[in-house]
């Protein structure tokens, strides 16, 4: 990627939340500006006008802020309605309007010190059970041996691929303690929580390869728990689909 | 109101105590309170040099570190190059020290205990004995968290958040601070309760609850925050213990596979859980960070621009309200646990709410400098810059209270910008304010202006230096806690600022030499104050005899007025003291 | 007078010197039936990893040798010398960190012996062997550490090693109160030297397929053959 992706700002946004996202965050910063830097104009004003040498008798009565007053309403107002028409609607966006698993690609990633392990549920469509029992170096899902529907799924190990355009639905738990899969690109950060499948989706806008980062404190290899998110276009993502299925053959004689 | 005065015998004589009974095992307040703030300044300092050391692998990942990188220890700086885990283990006991045992024993231990009782008119705290052990069961646990980097595989290394499971399987180090944390919370449970009676009980005739100093209020409404919000992460203390060493697992779900192999517990926790209780104190608990600075900035700026603080009631609400709501706000910081909408919203709106006492507070404050006749002690110039400090601090955790706008920035390095700067050149500075502006009233000298304003000047720079950068590496999406953040694209883009940032921490922790070496050398030789009341205030702590003696008041105070009664027009001087009858 | 007297020094010198003669038990470890597949590790998931192979890489856990002979099979001698102490070799023993596998796979050391533990990778790789006796280690070895200094102390066998940020790694350490040890080569061959003359239990250890013993008897300057087979019907599904 020769592009410039990365940068002081925001990075690029490849999601379909990320424009509302990337809106507040903008709208809001403005805001933020405006009020420290007019409201610093008038701080800097006070001890300049009213430094001892140039206001040797200071005044006793408060001075009328009705302007403050008229500020702080303004302040509260806006604040009401960024909260109210920006931010409430994209979460609730996030988090409720979860794509049907028809429509949607979905992928379990189970984070575990200190790599993201992704399944994909291979030709059949049909997620593998799992049990923690079962988890050796070779099967770190932990999918049950007496599971057929497990035979033909595959842990593409941190690297995550998904076609662009489609809705992408992802359970997330974790195996062992609290992960966060965060990608910037995407403007999303979802805890993944050990005992917990927690479901978020996400749409993409553009193909490319993008870092996954940890992003909650889970022991010595948290800066190294790097993932790639590999958006690709249908043809090349089920080229490399077709790929992973006829690598995982469901012999027993394989170890 | 009786207070014991154990230096009396049966008959009223004034008994002389041994060393030990003045110096070190005192009841006496004013001694208690110099204990907490020396011990204080002490981990703040060490804090910040942990800090120091992280600063070095964040801006040179994998270099060896210069000069003293070969006094550690094979284990945790191998030739000199720091490793992840004593990376973690000093990241978890930098946040640990400076919240614990820096701030809140600074802001509370130390200005509270020295500063209430004379602001309210009293000869001690209402039950000094209970204050002394509030300080005897601080100080073992700061050395017990000090101690703890020599525990086998060295001290806690889960952040100062110590989120279940991480610390659960964590090495022994973790068992430590969990002792050592109990130990301090017992200790604030301790003075708070010491803190809410004193103010309700010992106040002289005459002083209403609308006429105490804003500080004492501050005091007030924090002790509440401590009393109130400590207890549930006691408990969550005592059970990720016994989830450690007793094989419980209130925090531990079942079928955790660490490293490979099933953890043998018997689960059925919840991870979550933790956080809870965690948050339920730790939020309040920020607020206990801010409203004692609150309180000194209040009083430094009134006395300094000699005029009333502005909208005094309407600050006491305010301040009110801030503890009331920070008990509602905890779960902003669970945001993206997998939280709902319902829940979610809530904390959203509760969060949002809150910053309207915020700003009203600092408004107040500079308000009350419009009209004023300003001087500009280097106290004053600490308390001034606490202002803007401070608000950018509270402006950039809107964009956090807001969960579209969080889901980028959760866990980022914009997360510890906004709370350094409401901590650092927040709180700290205030709190270094203090300082400056009460040493005359404890020691009968000032500290030296040119070495004040040397300090501060470097401080202000330099604090912006380090966590200004931080808004913009934590928006290009880096998160917290890395060890070396250029194993990502957009960490490897920002890596620029992050040696800045460290650059900055270097240079703010060579200035804080000069407040060192000010601050013992003014003991003996600073100029000598010619009154007991040198800045020419109102409240009550400047009408006693400098050092205050045992007992404090020679005479018990009346009070005719509120406390910041500056520049009344008509009255002799431009200041009329809360405790003398003619204004 | 002199005759007994070179007798007895004779004699005693023969006894002295059998002490450091000992005899050698060596073997093949054969494979019967058709060769288990390996399955391909998943070297993508750390583009450092990656980078260091041309070709997929297989698993080396089950490894049939073209002479239908075994690789990694951990053979020792597991009852017969409790009571005699060794001295640990000043030689520390080399666990390697190479292209994000481990070598040698399988490693046998002395308790108390030096492992150097290499990583020459430039990347992080976390030790974390999980062992039941001895106690655990979990070091972070990052690109700039190429050394690290490990022993373990008390005899253990096998405790497995792991990467927690490369999962598919996998050894295994075999620590011992002795030093008669050998892992089964690319010929299927190991060799157990300097035993000292006396009667024992071999095992053979894999990590799949269990452990097999059998008895022998070392005479000094002897060499006794002590040959395994494994096959499919030694694999437990568990």
């Amino acid at each position: 990627m020769q592009e410039k992706i990365y940068g002081y700002w925001l990075p690029l946004n490849v999601s379909t939340h990320g424009e509302a996202v990337d809106q507040l965050i903008n709208v809001l910063h403005v805001f933020m500006a405006l009020l420290f830097v007019g409201w610093g104009i008038f701080f800097v004003y006070c001890l300049i006008r009213f430094r001892q040498s140039a206001n040797p008798t200071a005044q006793y009565e408060p001075i009328h802020a009705k302007p403050a007053k008229y500020i702080e309403i303004g302040v509260i107002v806006f604040e009401a309605v960024l909260l109210v028409g920006l931010s409430m609607p994209v979460w609730s966006d996030f988090k409720d309007a979860l794509p049907s698993e028809s429509e949607a690609l979905t992928v379990h990633v189970m984070g575990e010190q200190f790599a993201w392990n992704v399944q994909y549920p291979g030709k059949d469509g049909v997620f593998g059970r799992k049990a923690p029992q079962f988890v050796t170096p070779e099967n770190l899902l932990g999918l049950d041996p007496d599971d057929p529907n497990g035979k033909d799924d595959f842990n593409s190990i941190n690297n995550l691929h998904i076609p662009v355009g489609r809705p992408i639905l992802i359970k997330l738990t974790s195996k062992d303690v609290i992960h966060s899969f965060k990608v910037p690109v995407l403007r999303l950060t979802q805890d993944a929580i050990p005992g917990q499948e927690i479901p978020f989706w996400f749409n993409t806008t553009r193909t490319g390869n993008f870092d996954i980062a940890c992003a909650q404190l889970c022991g010595l290899g948290h800066y190294r728990m790097r993932g790639q998110l590999h958006i690709q276009s249908q043809a090349d993502f089920d080229a490399w689909l077709a790929e992973q299925e006829v690598e995982e053959s469901d012999d027993e004689f394989s170890f | 109101m009786s207070v014991a005065h154990e230096t009396h015998d049966d008959h009223g004589h004034h008994v002389e105590l041994p060393f030990w009974r003045k110096y070190v095992f005192s009841t006496d307040h004013k001694v208690i309170g110099i204990q907490y703030a020396v011990t204080a300044l002490f981990f703040l300092l060490f804090g910040f040099t942990l800090m120091m050391m992280m600063r070095w692998q964040l801006a040179y990942p994998g270099q060896p570190m210069p000069l003293i990188g070969t006094f550690f220890s094979e284990a945790n700086m191998p030739g000199g190059i720091m490793v992840p885990e004593f990376y973690n283990q000093l990241g978890a006991m930098h946040g640990t020290i400076m919240v614990f045992l820096g701030v809140v024993p600074l802001a509370v231990g130390g200005f509270g205990n020295y500063v209430l009782p004379l602001q309210v008119g009293a000869p001690d705290m209402s039950f000094p004995k209970l204050n002394m052990a509030s300080y005897w069961v601080f100080l073992p646990g700061g050395l017990i968290m000090l101690a703890s980097f020599y525990a086998e595989g060295g001290a806690a290394q889960s952040g100062w958040t110590s989120y279940s499971p991480l610390s659960n399987t964590a090495p022994a180090g973790q068992t430590w601070w969990l002792i050592g944390m109990i130990f301090l919370i017992t200790s604030s449970l301790l003075g708070s309760v010491n803190f809410i009676v004193t103010t309700i009980q010992l106040r002289v005739e005459g002083l209403s609850f609308f006429r105490l100093p804003f500080f004492t209020w501050a005091q007030f409404v924090t002790a509440f925050l401590l009393l109130l919000a400590f207890p549930p992460l006691e408990a969550a203390g005592v059970m990720q213990l016994m989830d450690r060493v007793a094989g419980s697992s209130f925090f531990l779900p079942s079928g955790l596979v660490i490293s490979g192999q099933l953890l043998d517990v018997a689960g059925g926790g919840n991870p979550l859980l933790w956080q809870h209780l965690f948050w339920f104190l730790a939020h309040p608990e920020v607020y206990v960070l801010i409203l004692p600075a609150l309180g000194i900035v209040s009083e430094i700026i009134t006395v300094n621009s000699r005029r009333p603080l502005w909208g005094y009631r309407t600050l006491v609400y305010s301040i009110i309200s801030l503890g009331f709501l920070s008990f509602i706000v905890w779960a902003h910081h669970m945001f993206m646990t997998g939280m709902g909408t319902a829940m979610s919203n809530f904390f959203q709106t509760t969060t949002m709410i809150i910053s309207i006492p915020s700003v009203i507070i600092l408004t107040a404050l500079a308000l009350s400098l419009n009209g004023g006749s300003i001087r500009f002690p280097t106290s004053m110039l600490f308390a001034l810059a606490f202002i803007p400090m401070f608000a950018i601090g509270g402006l950039t955790g809107l964009p956090l209270g807001l969960t579209a706008a969080d889901l980028h920035l959760h866990d980022t390095y914009y997360v510890i910008a906004h709370f350094h700067y409401v901590v650092a050149p927040g709180t700290v500075f205030a709190l270094l304010a203090g300082v400056y502006h009460w040493y005359p009233k404890v020691t009968g000298r000032k500290m030296n202006e040119a070495l004040g304003k040397l300090h501060f000047w470097i401080s202000l720079i330099g604090i912006n230096v380090v966590f200004m950068p931080m808004f913009f590496v934590g928006m290009a999406g880096v998160s917290r806690r890395l060890y070396d953040q250029t194993q990502y694209a957009y960490g490897a883009q920002v890596q620029g600022l992050t040696a800045m940032s460290s650059w900055g921490a270097w240079f703010l922790g060579a200035a804080q030499i000069f407040f060192i070496i000010n601050f013992f050398w003014s003991r003996k030789n600073g100029e000598k104050v010619e009154s007991d009341n040198p800045w020419n205030a109102t409240t009550l702590e400047w009408a006693t005899p400098t050092p205050p003696p045992h007992g404090n008041f020679p005479e018990v105070p009346k009070v005719y007025r509120g406390p910041y009664e500056y520049s009344v027009p008509g009255a002799k001087s431009d200041f009329s003291p809360q405790h003398v009858e003619e204004g | 007078m002199i005759r007994k007297a070179i007798a007895v020094v004779a004699a005693a010198l023969i006894a002295s010197g059998s002490a450091f003669a000992g005899g050698d038990v060596s073997g093949k470890i054969s494979w019967d039936g058709k060769a288990p597949g390996r399955k391909a590790l998943k070297m993508q998931a750390d583009p450092v990893c990656a980078s260091k192979h041309t070709d997929k890489v297989l698993s080396d856990k089950v490894v049939v040798n073209e002479n239908s002979t075994m690789m990694n099979v951990f053979v020792y001698v597991s009852k017969g010398l409790e009571d005699q102490k060794f001295d640990i070799p000043a030689e520390p023993a080399v666990l390697d960190q190479k292209g994000c596998l481990y070598s040698p796979k399988i490693l046998g050391v002395m308790a108390g012996q030096k492992i150097n533990i290499l990583n020459n990778d430039g990347t992080l790789h976390n030790v974390h062997p999980k062992p039941k006796v001895n106690t655990e280690v979990n070091i972070a070895m990052p690109k700039f550490m190429k050394k690290k200094v490990v022993t373990l102390d008390k005899p253990e066998v096998m405790i497995p090693v792991r990467c927690d940020v490369h999962p598919w790694m996998s050894g295994h350490i075999g620590v011992l109160s002795h030093p008669f040890h050998s892992v089964s080569d690319g010929m299927g061959g190991f060799s157990l030297n300097g035993v000292p003359a006396g009667s024992y239990t071999v095992t053979a250890w894999h990590e799949v397929f269990g452990s097999k013993s059998m008895e022998v008897t070392v005479a000094d300057g002897g060499s006794v053959a002590a040959d395994f087979s494994y096959s499919m019907a030694d694999f437990k599904k568990n």
